[in-house]
C-alpha cells in the first residue's frame, strides 16, 4: 500500500519531465485564447508561452543563443540578419505539409527556408470621417489646418517611410541625400503634430482627441470596431508592409515538436481563429477563405490587389544606413 | 567577533559585487565594442562610442535634460517645503500624513503616469470640467508638451523631496523660532535667517534625490511629452531599441553616470558627512 502511494507520488512528479515542453515567445495578442491549450492537449505536451512588444525585445533575449525559447516570431526584415547570425534552424518542409495553405503573395524569395509567414499588417492613416476632404495621401498629414490633431508613429522607420514615399523615394532609401530630404519633411511636419504615438493613439482617435493618425492596419481596425465614425486609408504614394513570421531557433533541442507547432498554426481553422479573434490579418490563404465574409472583404485588414500594388516591403538595412537614420531621427526628436 | 561581523556583511557584499558591480562592468565592456547588425555587440574593441559623445547634438539633449530636471527639482522643493513644514508641526497626525505622502508608491509609476494622461488629454477630466463650466470653448493643449512632462516629473518625485525635508524640519528646535520672535524677528525674517539655513542640508538632500532620477527619466517624457522632445533617458533607451546600438547606449549611460557622480561629489565635499 505504502509502496503504491510512493509510486503514485513519483508518477506525479515524474510525469512533468516525461511530457516535453515547447517554449514559444510571440508578440502580444497574437493567438486566440484556445490556440495554445488545444495544441498542448492534442500533442500531449506542455507549452511555455510568453509575449513581447517589439522585435528588439525578442532579439535581446535570443541573441545569447541559449535563451530557452524554441519558436519566436520576428518581422520579415529581421529574418535575414538572424540567419546570418546563425540563430535560426533551417526548416524541414517535409514536416510542414500545411505550408501549401500559405498565400503565395507572402512566400517571399529566400524567406521560406527559415521562416513561415504568420500574420501581417501594413501602415496607413486612421482618420475621423469628420475630416473633410478625406485624407488619401501621406501629404495630407502635413496639412496645417489640423494642427494638434495629427499623430505619427513613434518609430523612425515608419516616419521616414511616410516622408520618403511622399517625396517619391523608396521607403528603404539609404542614400544620404534622400534621407536628408525626408528628414526636412519630418521636421517641417513636427510643429503641426500632436505627438509621436504608437498603439496608445487608438483610444485617442476613438475619443476624438486625434483626427488622423499614422497607424498599423490591425491596430486601426480595432479602433474602427470601437468607433464606426472612423475609417482607414492606404496612402496613394505607397505604404510599408510588415510580415511577422514563425521561426525555429537553432539552439532548440525540440526541432520536431517546433515543426509540429508551426504546422499546427498553418491549419486553416487555427489560423482563421487567431486572425478573427485578434483582428489581425493572416498570411494563410486557406484560413482567409473560411473567415466570415465581412472580415475577409474588410479593406483595412485585407486591402484589394490594386491597393496592395502600392505596398513596399521593409528591407533589411545596412549598419551605416541604420546609424544615419538613427542620427536623423534623434535630430528630428530634439529639433 | 570580527569573523561574525564579516559573516553578516557577506550577503551585502556579495549582492553589491555580483548584482551591482557585475552589470556595471558589462556596460563598460559593451561601451568599448562595436554595434552588432541588429542589436548586440561584436568585435573589434573601439573608443569610437566615446568620441561620438562629443557631438553637439547630444550636448543639446543633455542640456535640455538638465533644464527640465532643474525646473522639476525647483518645483518639487517649492511644493515639498511647506508640506514638510506642515507635517512636522502636525503632532499626532504626523504618521498618517507621512503615509499619505508615500501612498502613491503602492501603485506602479506607469499606471500613475497613465492616470495623468487621462487628466490632461483633450477629452480628459480637466478639460471636460473647464468646458462644462464654460471657462473655455476649446480644450487646452495640456498634454504632450514640456509643461506636461514637468508636471509629471514633479508629481512622480515629490515624495523624495518631502521625506528628507520632513526629517530635517522635525528636528528643528522650536525654541530657536521662539527666541527669534522674542527678539523681534518677523515671520519671514525667521524663515530666511533661521529656518532656511538650518534646513539647508535637507534641501540639498532633497534636491539630489529629485534631480538625479529626473535627469534620467524616460517614461514621463515619453508618455506625457508624446515623444516630441527627447531627454537623455529617451536617447539611451532609443539606442537599445530602434537604433539597435548597444555600445553607444552604454557609453551614453556611463557618461550620464559620470556627470551625476561629479555633481554628487562636489555637493558631498561641501557638506561633509552631514548630508544624507
Amino acid at each position: 500500500m505504502k509502496r503504491r502511494a510512493l509510486v503514485f507520488s513519483l508518477a506525479a512528479f515524474g510525469c512533468a519531465p516525461a511530457r516535453p515542453r515547447l517554449n514559444v515567445f510571440n508578440w502580444s495578442s497574437y493567438v486566440a485564447p484556445e490556440t495554445v491549450g488545444d495544441f498542448a492537449a492534442e500533442f500531449g505536451v506542455r507549452v511555455r508561452y510568453s509575449v513581447y512588444e517589439s522585435n528588439e525585445e525578442m532579439l535581446a533575449r535570443v541573441f545569447s543563443g541559449n535563451s530557452g525559447w524554441d519558436v519566436v516570431f520576428p518581422t520579415h526584415y529581421i529574418v535575414p540578419p538572424m540567419v546570418e547570425q546563425g540563430l535560426l534552424a533551417p526548416l524541414d518542409h517535409a514536416r510542414l505539409p500545411n505550408l501549401q495553405n500559405l498565400d503565395p503573395a507572402f512566400a517571399r524569395p529566400g524567406l521560406l527556408t527559415h521562416a513561415v509567414p504568420y500574420m501581417w499588417n501594413a501602415t496607413g492613416i486612421l482618420f475621423n470621417r469628420k475630416l473633410q476632404p478625406r485624407p488619401t495621401a501621406w501629404a495630407d498629414l502635413w496639412d496645417p489646418r489640423f494642427t494638434g490633431k495629427i499623430t505619427m508613429l513613434d518609430d523612425p522607420a515608419e516616419v521616414l517611410a511616410a516622408a520618403l514615399r511622399k517625396l517619391g523615394y523608396s521607403l528603404n532609401a539609404s542614400d544620404p541625400a534622400e534621407l536628408r530630404a525626408a528628414q526636412r519633411e519630418a521636421l517641417r511636419q513636427k510643429p503641426i503634430l500632436r505627438a509621436y504615438l504608437n498603439s496608445e493613439v487608438r483610444d485617442q482617435v476613438v475619443a476624438g482627441d486625434v483626427l488622423a493618425a499614422q497607424l498599423w492596419s490591425t491596430t486601426a481596425q480595432q479602433a474602427i470596431d470601437a468607433a464606426p465614425d472612423l475609417d482607414f486609408v492606404y496612402p496613394r504614394e505607397g505604404f510599408p508592409v510588415n510580415l511577422d513570421c514563425a521561426v525555429i531557433l537553432r539552439e532548440s533541442p525540440r526541432q520536431a515538436l517546433a515543426h509540429d507547432w508551426i504546422n499546427y498554426l498553418l491549419r486553416p481553422r487555427v489560423s482563421a481563429r487567431v486572425a478573427d479573434s485578434m483582428r489581425t490579418a493572416t498570411a494563410n490563404l486557406a484560413a482567409k477563405r473560411i473567415l466570415p465574409p465581412a472580415t475577409r472583404d474588410n479593406p483595412t485588414l485585407y486591402p484589394p490587389p490594386d491597393v496592395m500594388a502600392r505596398a513596399e516591403w521593409f528591407a533589411t538595412l545596412s549598419s551605416s544606413a541604420q546609424r544615419l537614420r538613427d542620427r536623423l531621427w534623434t535630430e528630428i526628436k530634439s529639433g | 567577533m570580527n569573523r561574525l561581523r564579516a559573516l553578516f556583511l557577506l550577503p551585502a557584499w556579495a549582492f553589491t559585487l555580483l548584482l551591482f558591480l557585475g552589470p556595471l562592468l558589462i556596460i563598460v565592456a559593451y561601451s568599448l565594442r562595436t554595434k552588432g547588425v541588429y542589436g548586440g555587440v561584436g568585435p573589434p574593441w573601439t573608443l569610437e562610442n566615446y568620441v561620438r559623445l562629443f557631438d553637439p547634438l547630444y550636448g543639446v539633449i543633455l542640456l535640455r535634460s538638465f533644464l527640465m530636471a532643474a525646473v522639476s527639482t525647483l518645483g518639487c522643493l517649492a511644493l515639498a517645503f511647506p508640506l514638510a513644514y506642515y507635517i512636522a508641526r502636525s503632532g499626532r497626525r504626523k504618521t498618517l500624513l507621512l503615509n499619505l505622502v508615500m501612498l502613491p508608491f503602492w501603485t506602479s509609476f506607469l499606471v500613475r503616469t497613465y492616470a495623468w494622461m487621462f487628466l490632461l488629454r483633450d477629452t480628459g477630466l480637466i478639460n471636460s470640467a473647464l468646458l462644462a463650466a464654460g471657462l473655455i470653448t476649446e480644450p487646452l493643449p495640456l498634454l504632450y508638451n514640456d509643461g506636461a512632462v514637468i508636471v509629471g516629473l514633479i508629481y512622480g518625485y515629490l515624495p523624495f523631496a518631502v521625506l528628507p525635508l520632513y526629517s530635517n524640519l522635525e528636528r528643528l528646535d522650536k525654541s530657536l523660532l521662539e527666541a527669534a520672535a522674542d527678539l523681534g524677528a518677523r515671520p519671514w525674517q525667521t524663515l530666511l535667517h533661521i529656518v532656511l539655513p538650518l534646513t539647508a542640508p535637507g534641501l540639498r538632500a532633497a534636491s539630489v534625490l529629485v534631480f538625479i532620477p529626473c535627469l534620467g527619466a524616460y517614461l514621463t517624457p515619453d508618455l506625457l511629452g508624446g515623444g516630441k522632445s527627447m531627454m537623455i533617458g529617451n536617447l539611451v533607451q532609443n539606442q537599445f531599441t530602434s537604433a539597435r546600438d548597444w555600445p553607444f547606449g552604454s557609453a551614453l549611460s556611463l557618461a550620464l553616470m559620470a556627470i551625476v557622480m561629479l555633481l554628487l561629489w562636489t555637493l558631498l565635499r561641501r557638506d561633509g558627512g552631514e548630508m544624507l
